[in-house]
């Protein structure tokens, strides 16, 4: 792999693979995190999707895999998609989520349909067009990379331009518009951003993976961030390093398509902060068992601490069980007095006996003045 | 131009025939509302009154049917920068990343206009509006990591920073704790002794009188306007709510005097 990696660099054909995959990164990772901040992850998927029937009847019109016209077919094939779910939720009972599902298995059913039919067709033009699908990095030319590059760069300097007025369209909307700032205008210009960074991700990645390439370093990113700048260059960054690796990985082993060995790695990076970020799953719950670990420690040192000031003698030893009786929660005791055996805060003293040690003496008196009262009164 | 008109004889908000729909149910229907300079106003009713609905569209956020609005005197598009909005807390994400101190600062976005950013002045002023409304300790704080009463700070410290004089706000005390709603009072009353004009969506009736000066009772219909010793009866509130409220001014002023 590291071998594939190092040819890529030294060969032409493969720079401009990783061009391609370094600037779709960047703007998919840019772009990605407005469609999850919006909570439109879901029209990414859709919107890609439905993009395969455009990209097939722009072929089959131009007769010839042109990429411009390809672009502008996905797009627009794209957008009628979201135009027909707006016309369906706004005018029907059936909801967002119903509408989206029927829009996106029936375009892609479509595009599979005329792809069939192409595939058809004596015409040997129409080879590749199927990469599409899954995406295939390998078949970038230049020309490809340099639309890409640029449609990206537009996309980017839109988003910069705008950059206060996105955050009113995907914070407060109506705070926005009071201010004379046009809402519908900045959320046609979002959605076409948007559109434009899926199209030139087709090629690479893939009309069926585009969206996790949206999705999946933006809701990565969040995990580390609390700020909108932070979360967009994180973003950016891990989709970048996942595309960077997908394509190496994808030309390390034969016949490993593009979009899914990209897709497989953001989503391990994306797996990885859900769950290991400061505020990740497990984070949270292993701060929780040691918060509540430190607490029960705690409450038995206090509870000996206590019934040492009831004999007058703060090292006098007392039974387990008496702490045991006394801790309301039935909590395990004996393994709180283990943890404080280790830690040095008590020791033994023969017969099921325990009793607090001088370290264990000083750290009750450090224990916050708050938990003391509450621990003392509840003993 | 914007700005206040000389004569105080106009007043503030003037809203003429406001009738609005969503489909086929009316939700405001032909709506006469003056609301003088430099009052403190409630706006009480039932739930679906078109309460939300008579704030959101005096600043053209929903398509009226029917209607003038104007503010000084002048159309509200004219005035946009006179009037400051308040929504209700519940109506965005407060998972949105971001500070405390940014979000204050979408409150200069409009003097700003188009593509210019915030700088030194607009981070000064949201400081300083978040030191009136006592969160200056809170400036870098997450908003997700607010309190509902220190969300609802956040909400007035933006609408201070866009110095207007016409304050529109949404339940400002919805879900807030007394702290926090003494001190939001507090602050209407200065920006309203300092000449302001407040509008106010009012939920809790037995706050009326105490913080409020004016009333606007809607259903639908305006039920009654005027100044809150004198429209503010159980004639009026039973026409507005119906069998729905056993609340009296009169039984509260019987409570008060003991």
């Amino acid at each position: 792999m590291l071998e594939s990696m190092a040819g890529l660099y030294s060969d032409y054909t493969a720079r401009t693979i990783l061009l391609g995959a370094v600037s779709l990164g960047i703007v998919s990772g840019v772009v990605g995190s407005y469609a999850v901040i919006r909570k439109q992850s879901l029209v990414g998927d859709v919107m890609s999707h439905a993009a395969l029937p455009g990209i097939v009847l722009a072929f089959i019109i131009m007769g010839a895999k042109e990429q411009l016209p390809i672009f502008i077919g996905a797009a627009l094939s794209a957008v009628l998609a979201v135009l027909l779910i707006n016309l369906v939720t706004n005018n029907s009972r059936i909801k967002t989520d119903s509408a989206m599902g029927i829009a996106l298995s029936v375009f892609f059913a479509l595009g599979l349909v005329l792809l069939t039919y192409v595939q058809r067709m004596p015409d040997a033009n129409q080879a590749g067009l199927d990469k599409f699908l899954f995406g295939q990095a390998e078949a970038l030319v230049e020309k490809d990379v340099l639309i890409i590059g640029l449609t990206g760069f537009f996309a980017i300097l839109i988003v910069g331009l705008f950059w206060k007025e996105f955050k009113l369209l995907c914070f407060d909307p109506d705070f926005g518009g009071t201010m004379g700032f046009s809402m519908k205008f900045l959320d046609v210009l979002i959605t076409a951003v948007i559109v434009s960074a899926i199209v030139i991700g087709l090629q690479t990645v893939g009309v069926v993976l585009m969206s996790s390439m949206l999705i999946a370093p933006a809701v990565a990113a969040r995990q580390w961030t609390g700020s909108m700048g932070s979360m967009v260059i994180l973003a950016a960054l891990i989709a970048t390093v996942s595309g960077i690796t997908g394509v190496a990985f994808s030309a390390g082993f034969e016949n490993v398509p593009t979009g899914p060995a990209v897709i497989i790695c953001v989503s391990l990076i994306a797996f990885f902060s859900i769950l290991f970020s400061p505020n990740g799953f497990l984070t949270l719950k292993f701060r929780d068992a040691k918060n509540m670990r430190k607490i029960k420690k705690n409450y038995v040192l206090m509870a000996l601490y206590d019934l040492g000031l009831e004999h007058a003698d703060l090292g006098y030893a007392h039974s387990e069980r008496l702490l045991i009786l006394g801790s309301k929660k039935g909590f395990n005791v004996r393994k709180s007095l283990l943890e404080l055996e280790n830690a040095g805060y008590v020791e033994r003293a023969g017969d099921g006996n325990w009793r607090l040690t001088q370290s264990g003496i000083r750290e009750v008196t450090d224990i916050s003045p708050m938990e003391k009262v509450h621990e003392s009164t509840s003993v | 131009m914007s700005g206040i008109e000389k004569n105080p004889l106009i007043p503030a908000i003037r809203v003429t025939d406001l009738t609005v729909a969503y489909g086929d149910k009316t939700v405001l229907w032909d709506i006469d509302l003056e609301i003088p300079r430099g009052s403190m106003v409630a706006v009480v009713g039932p739930n679906g009154a078109g309460k939300t609905t008579l704030i959101k569209s005096i600043q053209g956020l929903i398509p009226r049917v029917a209607g003038v609005v104007s503010i000084h005197g002048k159309s509200y598009q004219k005035q946009r920068k006179e009037v400051s909005y308040v929504p209700q807390r519940g109506s965005v994400d407060w998972d949105f990343p971001t500070s405390v101190v940014d979000t204050v600062k979408m409150g200069s976005y409009g003097d700003l206009g188009w593509i210019r950013r915030p700088g030194r002045k607009e981070h000064e002023k949201a400081l300083g509006a978040l030191e009136k409304v006592d969160m200056l300790e809170f400036s870098n704080r997450q908003i997700s990591q607010l309190s509902g009463g220190q969300q609802q700070r956040v909400f007035l410290a933006r609408a201070l920073v866009q110095s207007a004089s016409v304050y529109l706000l949404d339940e400002p005390f919805q879900g807030v704790d007394a702290t926090t709603e003494k001190a939001i009072v507090r602050i209407l009353k200065e920006l309203v002794a300092g000449g302001k004009t407040v509008l106010s969506v009012h939920h809790d009736l037995n706050t009326v009188s105490e913080y409020y000066e004016r009333i606007a009772i809607l259903n639908v219909g305006l039920v009654a306007s005027g100044r809150v010793d004198e429209v503010f009866n159980s004639e009026n509130l039973m026409k507005a709510y119906g069998g729905k409220t056993s609340f009296f001014p009169e039984r509260k002023s019987t409570r008060r005097a003991v």
